[in-house]
C-alpha cells in the first residue's frame, strides 16, 4: 500500500468513528494535511457534566506515519497549564511507540481518557483568581469558561445595574429593545444565567479575606525610586498640576459656555458636568487622585 | 486598613514578582488599592525612551468595577488629556472582571504605541495629529524629552 492509501484508510475509520467531531483538511493534490477533533471526556453524553475540553490538531508530514505527525492542543477549556504540559508528554510518548502506524485515533483516546479523568476545571476563576476547590458552587457556560457561581453572580448584579443606568441616560427610542444580556467576563459572548439562583452560592472557600499586605523591602526600595522618578520630573515641570488645568479648563468653559463640548473632556461625560463633579464616579475619582497627588508629592 | 480582598493581593505579588516588561507597578505604603505605576514608551513609538508616571486606584467593588487610572507625568497624546485622563474602552464600558491591572497597563503602554486621533480626548492634539502628523510626533517627541526623563 502507498502512504496515500494507508493515510486514507486510517482517515476513513476515524470518520467512520467520529463522524461529525472530525474534519479533515486537504492540500491541492488531494493529500490529507490537517486533522482536527475537539474532544471532551467521556461523561456517558451528559453534556452537562463536560467540564473541560481541548481541541487537537494533527497536521500529517508527507511521509507519515513513517514520521512523527505534528500534534497541537488548541482552546483548552477549564484546563491549566500543567494539565496540558502534561498531556503534550503523554502525546510525544505515544507518538514515538506508534512510529510508522496509524496514531490519530490513539491520540483521540488517549486525551479523552486524561479529559475523563480529571474533568473537574483546574483552571482559576477569571473573577475571583483562584481555583475550584470541593463543595464550591461553580458554573460552566456554554462558551467553556468557568466561574464560581457567587463570583459570576457579582459580575451580573454589577453589569446590569451599570447596563440600567446607561439606559436610563438615553432618550427612549436609543435604548437597547432587548434589555439586558449576560456575557462571559471572558470572551463576552452572551451567556443563558439565572442571577438568582446564582447569588445564593456561598463565597469561594478561598476568597475569604486572610492573609495580610506585606510591605517588603525590596518593595520599599521600588516605592523610593518611583518617588526620585517624580521629584526629578516634578523639578523639570513635567509632572500634570491638576488644579492649575482644571482652573484653565472653568475658564474656557465660562468663556465659551455653548461650545463646551469642543472641548477637551472626558467623552462620556460632558465637560461642565466633570467639572463640577456633578458627575458622582469622576468627581471620586478626581478627589481620590487629588488627595493621592499631593499624599506622594509632599512625602 | 480594610481586609483586602485576596484577589488583590493575588495580583499584587504576581506584579512583583513576575514583572511585565517596561512596566513597574508598586501599592503605595499606606494604601494598598493605590499603585505608584511606571510605564516606559514603547521602542519606535514617539514616547521612546520616556519614563511616564501614572496612579491607578482600585474603587471599593473591584474587579466588577475598572481601575481608575491617570498619567502623572505630562504627555502629548491624541486619547489622553491635559489632566492625564485616559481615553480607554476597557477603563469604561468594555471594562471586565476578566481584565487586571496587568492588562490594563499593557492596553495603556499599547495607546502609546498606537494612538488614535479618530477618538480623541485631547481635542487639539488630536486636530493636530490629523492634519499635522510629523509636526505632532515632533511635539509628543519633544514633550517626553522634557518631562519624561529620569535622572
Ligand atoms: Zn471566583
Ligand atoms: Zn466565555
Amino acid at each position: 500500500m502507498s502512504h496515500h492509501e494507508r493515510v486514507q484508510e486510517e482517515l476513513e475509520a476515524l470518520e467512520a468513528i467520529l463522524m461529525d467531531d472530525i474534519s479533515i483538511s486537504y492540500n491541492e493534490i488531494g493529500c490529507a494535511e490537517l486533522v482536527k477533533s475537539t474532544i471532551f471526556p467521556s461523561t456517558a453524553n451528559e453534556v452537562e457534566k463536560q467540564y473541560v475540553c481541548v481541541t487537537l490538531e494533527v497536521k500529517l508530514p508527507e511521509n507519515y506515519p513513517d514520521c512523527k505527525p505534528v500534534v497541537k492542543l488548541k482552546s483548552p477549556r477549564g484546563l491549566d497549564d500543567s494539565t496540558i504540559d502534561h498531556l503534550y508528554r503523554e502525546i510525544n510518548k505515544k507518538c514515538d511507540e506508534f512510529l510508522g502506524q496509524p496514531v490519530i485515533f490513539e491520540l483521540i483516546d488517549l486525551i479523552r481518557e486524561n479529559l475523563t479523568e480529571s474533568n473537574l476545571p483546574t483552571c482559576q476563576c477569571a473573577v475571583c483568581l483562584y481555583g475550584f476547590s470541593e463543595g464550591d458552587s461553580f458554573t460552566k457556560t456554554q462558551c467553556f469558561h468557568y466561574f464560581h457561581n457567587y463570583c459570576l453572580a457579582n459580575h451580573l448584579i454589577i453589569t446590569s445595574k451599570h447596563f440600567n443606568e446607561e439606559q436610563d441616560k438615553l432618550p427612549a427610542w436609543k435604548r437597547s429593545p432587548e434589555g439586558f444580556r449576560a456575557t462571559c467576563p471572558v470572551c463576552r459572548e452572551l451567556i443563558n444565567c439565572d442571577v438568582d439562583e446564582l447569588k445564593t452560592a456561598m463565597p469561594p472557600k478561598d476568597l475569604e479575606n486572610a492573609q495580610k499586605f506585606e510591605v517588603t523591602h525590596e518593595l520599599k526600595l521600588l516605592q523610593q525610586e518611583m518617588q526620585q522618578l517624580f521629584n526629578y520630573q516634578k523639578s523639570r515641570g513635567g509632572i500634570i498640576d491638576i488644579e492649575a488645568e482644571e482652573n484653565k479648563l472653568l475658564l474656557i468653559t465660562n468663556s465659551n459656555e455653548d461650545s463646551a463640548a469642543d472641548n477637551s473632556g472626558d467623552p462620556g461625560t460632558s465637560l461642565s458636568n466633570t467639572i463640577s463633579s456633578s458627575s458622582v464616579s469622576d468627581g471620586v475619582q478626581n478627589r481620590n487622585q487629588r488627595h493621592y497627588s499631593n499624599y506622594s508629592s509632599h512625602r | 486598613m480594610a481586609a483586602l480582598p485576596r484577589r488583590i493581593i493575588k495580583e499584587t505579588q504576581r506584579l512583583m514578582q513576575e514583572p511585565v516588561p517596561g512596566i513597574s507597578a508598586v501599592p503605595d505604603d499606606s494604601n494598598a488599592r493605590y499603585f505608584h505605576v511606571i510605564v516606559t514608551g514603547p521602542e519606535d513609538s514617539p514616547f521612546e525612551g520616556g519614563l511616564f508616571k501614572l496612579e491607578l486606584f482600585l474603587p471599593e467593588d473591584y474587579p466588577m468595577s475598572a481601575p481608575k487610572v491617570r498619567f502623572i507625568t505630562k504627555i502629548y497624546h491624541p486619547n489622553i488629556d491635559r489632566l492625564g485622563r485616559i481615553c480607554l474602552d476597557i477603563l469604561k464600558d468594555k471594562w471586565s472582571p476578566a481584565l487586571q491591572i496587568r492588562t490594563v497597563l499593557l492596553s495603556i503602554q499599547a495607546l502609546l504605541s498606537a494612538p488614535n486621533p479618530d477618538d480623541p480626548l485631547a481635542n487639539d492634539v488630536a486636530e493636530l495629529w490629523k492634519v499635522n502628523e510629523s509636526e505632532a510626533i515632533r511635539n509628543a517627541k519633544e514633550w517626553t524629552r522634557r518631562y519624561a526623563m529620569d535622572n
